[in-house]
């Protein structure tokens, strides 16, 4: 077990190697683009030869690779072009504030799906399985965007129930909450739905569960004390990888809500070609896919006795 | 009031005045050139009002008495405001002038009306003019507002090394020899603590004027001195303090004690700038959830949404705000004329007008002058004519047609329809336009390299400042490459010109000049449009977008 944990964490740690390595070229070699980012472009050529000296781009790169790699794991990622301040302070918080509606989104995602797919999965073909299905495809099948604005017109429009925008701008206020965290849940719950339901329905017909059902089990439990821990393998991982999508798959709602997450972060860094900001948030976005991969992995191994990696 | 009284203002004033009253000169005009001489606003209008024959009112105030307090929140994008020499946007003038001011302001009404200073005189030629700074004002830091602290702004604007656009635009204070730019000796002499008189190497009219543009607030005499970051030390002399600031969120300004400020008591108790980034369904969600009062600007595809909204005003003004198409005559295959005569003829302005901008404006004439301007005439129009323009081309050396690119910034939206119409009109001709849409940072990076691109220019007062900042031989602004001294002399007559009629007329040759040039298509000019709650009073929509919050209160 510690060694299988060990090679995951040295393929890990090799991923994170070779991104960095490509985030770095594509970047930060050419150091005449970065002097023209950072100085404008009304500056002399000789100003931005001594900036560039002054910061060390006339080296090899694979000096400055090296001394790049270094401040980055000493958590200095450079100030940012547009937001003038040091990109790490600014990544934390923008972090925390994705993290926060992400967490709210999990919190009431993964509990409403998989009970949905259980009811689903656990009497395959009937009238509650085809509804939930098909209500499920509908919703995955409206791309955010749409539904933000669906939502926002009924929601704070028409019944003017909710704030049209979350910018926080007096403090936390969880009600600006929920209409982004409402977008993220309606476009995300179909998919874990469908996978607890095929998961559930595939377990329904083993022999072990049929004997249950012989043997007098009541339904109930049939379903939850047998079949809903061995269901739930397939469906947890996946659960675990749309973590990955809540870090940077939900710039549109943020950028729709004017929310200051991560996601508008790098949006608004692409857009504006602030390379400290997008170095920065790619590194964090492939560690955060990574780092999830890996423990989907490890936790998978847990709930299944029936798989070893060794 | 008589005549002789007026003429000791300025000798050109009786001429205006006699113009007034024979309909020669518009009152907007008269209003505008007096003013510019040194005749104070309040004394233009009564004479106007008087040589019309009709009341000199100024512009009407809402219905309803001013109640004091409140924060008004406006959302704008919040860019970084540092220094206010390098302005390029106005959103961060808006900002700024909450704190800091300028010498001169203009009116939403398009008329440039004393601030900082108090008064000011020209001489015959326009060419020297002496400005009265006004007493009693006071920065925010205690010290008093004095003519080293204009001269101090304008060393700063006018040195290369600062990089700022008020370099070309008071280029007349500074010489340049063997490469190298700098004040003319004497250009800029202190006569007493709140008097300077600006020497000028030629005539000009819009001196003023300039100094009401967006880039031009004063700081402190030990701005550089104290760190040269308005953000880290908001030291000024205007009616906010700044609280809190922070780019890509928000700024928080606080009224300053009523006593301190030179000016009448502002209504509102603070204003809160809130970026609502770049989505245009967050900028109307938020007026319409009550979480912002008022909006920088709207564009106009939200015109419709935002008219159904209830407790929403919406305002408007026609401006000379406009997008210029314009090529660079030093790149191929644009430095030959005939290809831009060509492409010109393949446009039908009022049409590109209706496809990229709903109608909400009027057509160009490719050149900077704006019917809004004083100098404005109203060339014969320019007719669609593919034949010409297949002609043109054959002549040019491109009988199969021509492949070329157009570059366009991805906000405001209806850059990109520009091009796009402009790609489909000109594809019967042969020419394959392809239509590049560009993110801001891109675009802007390199602005004046582009072959072939949409650029938009704010609305200024008159229209020499757009010829003099965009057109002149060498400036930083000049984005097409032209360079023809003959326009040169004839722009530096033109800016010696008090007569309105004569200016006119000058300025008609140099219209006709970068018409026949064709190195700009200047499709249609623009209404702006914006929104606000219901709950803002007095609030006056700015042709350029500035915002002048000490009459707005929130009821």
């Amino acid at each position: 077990m510690v060694i299988f944990l060990g090679k995951r964490l040295v393929y890990m740690l090799l991923t994170m190697l070779a991104v960095s390595i490509l985030v770095f070229l594509l970047l930060e070699v050419n150091g005449e683009a970065v002097a023209t980012k950072v100085l404008g472009p009304y500056i002399s050529e000789e100003q931005r030869r001594l900036w560039l000296e002054a910061n060390g781009y006339l080296r090899p790169w694979s000096v400055r690779y090296v001394e790049w790699l270094g401040r980055i794991l000493s958590g200095d990622f450079g100030e940012s072009i547009v937001f003038k301040v040091p990109v790490a302070g600014l990544l934390a918080q923008r972090l925390a504030n994705t993290g926060v509606l992400g967490a709210v989104v999990l919190a009431v995602m993964v509990p409403l799906s998989i009970a949905l797919g259980v009811l689903a999965g656990m009497r395959e073909g009937s009238w509650l399985d085809r509804s939930i299905s098909f209500v499920s495809v509908l919703t995955t099948s409206i791309p955010e965007f749409a539904s933000a604005v669906l939502l926002t017109f009924v929601f704070s429009y028409w019944l003017g129930w909710l704030p049209g925008i979350s910018m926080m701008a007096e403090g936390f206020d969880p009600v600006q909450l929920i209409l982004p965290a409402m977008v993220l849940i309606l476009y995300g719950f179909g998919y874990i739905t469908r996978m607890m339901r095929a998961s559930m329905a595939e377990v329904m017909q083993t022999a072990y569960i049929r004997a249950a059902v012989l043997k007098g089990i009541p339904f109930r439990h049939v379903v939850t004390r047998h079949a809903l821990r061995n269901a739930l393998i397939a469906p947890f991982t996946v659960i675990i990888l749309q973590v990955n999508w809540l870090l940077s798959g939900v710039l549109v709602v943020e950028f729709a809500f004017a929310y200051k997450g991560f996601g508008a972060l790098l949006l608004e860094g692409a857009l504006n070609q602030d390379i400290y900001v997008i170095e920065a948030c790619a590194l964090v976005s492939v560690f955060v896919a990574v780092a999830t991969q890996t423990v989907a992995d490890i936790a998978y191994t847990y709930l299944n006795p029936r798989i070893r990696f060794t | 009031m008589n005549i002789e009284d007026l003429r000791k203002v300025h000798v050109a004033i009786p001429a205006l005045v006699e113009d007034l009253e024979r309909g020669r000169l518009g009152r907007r005009d008269f209003l505008r050139t007096a003013t510019l001489l040194g005749l104070s606003a309040g004394t233009a209008y009564f004479v106007a009002g008087k040589a019309t024959g009709g009341h000199a009112v100024g512009p009407v105030r809402a219905q309803g008495e001013p109640r004091k307090g409140g924060v008004l929140r406006i959302g704008m994008s919040v860019l970084d405001i540092s220094d206010p020499a390098v302005y390029d946007w106005s959103e961060k003038a808006n900002v700024a002038r909450q704190i800091v001011e300028p010498l001169a302001r203009v009116g939403s009404d398009n008329i440039t009306r004393p601030h900082l200073a108090e008064r000011w005189e020209a001489n015959d030629d326009v060419s020297e003019w002496t400005f009265h700074l006004r007493r009693g004002v006071r920065w925010n830091n205690g010290d008093e507002f004095t003519a080293d602290d204009v001269i101090a702004t304008f060393e700063r604007w006018l040195d290369p090394a600062t990089g700022s656009s008020n370099l070309g635009r008071f280029s007349g204070l500074t010489i340049t020899e063997g490469g190298v730019t700098r004040i003319a000796p004497g250009a800029i002499e202190k006569i007493d603590d709140h008097t300077i008189r600006f020497k000028l190497q030629r005539s000009m009219l819009a001196f003023p004027e300039s100094l009401g543009d967006y880039p031009a607030l004063i700081t402190h005499r030990d701005f550089v001195r104290s760190g040269g970051n308005l953000i880290e030390n908001p030291v000024g002399t205007g009616p906010f303090l700044l609280e809190s600031f922070s780019v890509g969120e928000g700024a928080v300004l606080k009224k300053r004690p009523p006593s301190e400020y030179w000016g009448d008591e502002v209504y509102l108790d603070g204003i809160q700038y809130l970026d609502l980034g770049g989505d245009p369904a967050a900028q109307i969600a938020g007026l319409a959830s009550d979480q912002v009062d008022l909006l920088y600007t709207l564009d106009i595809a939200l015109l419709p949404a935002v008219r159904n909204m209830p407790n929403v005003k919406v305002y408007e003004k026609v401006t000379a705000i406009a997008g210029f198409a314009r090529m660079r005559v030093d790149q191929k295959p644009f430095d030959d004329k005939r290809v831009r005569q060509a492409i010109q003829a393949c446009i039908d302005h009022q049409r590109v007008l209706d496809l990229a901008y709903q109608g909400l404006g009027v057509k160009g004439e490719d050149h900077p002058v704006s019917p809004i301007h004083p100098e404005y005439s109203e060339l014969p129009a320019l007719v669609q004519d593919y034949g010409k323009a297949k002609s043109l081309l054959a002549e040019a050396g491109y009988p199969n047609g021509l492949d070329i690119e157009i570059n366009c910034v991805a906000d405001p939206k209806w850059e990109g329809n520009v091009g796009q119409v402009i790609a489909e009109m000109v594809a019967p001709a042969g020419i394959r336009l392809k239509v590049n849409i560009l993110p801001g940072g891109t675009y802007w990076d390199r602005w004046t390299s582009w072959p072939f691109s949409v650029t938009q220019w704010t609305s200024r007062p008159l229209g020499i400042q757009v010829l003099d900042l965009a057109y002149r031989s060498g400036v930083p602004w000049n984005e097409t490459g032209y360079s023809n001294p003959e326009f040169d002399r004839i722009l530096d007559q033109a800016e010696a010109t008090l007569d309105v009629g004569e200016r006119r007329e000058l300025v008609r040759r140099l219209q006709q000049m970068l018409q026949e040039d064709a190195n700009t298509i200047v499709p249609f000019w623009t209404k702006i449009f914006t929104a606000s709650t219901d709950r803002v009073q007095d609030y006056e929509y700015h042709v350029s977008r500035e915002q002048h919050l000490e009459k707005v209160w929130l009821s």
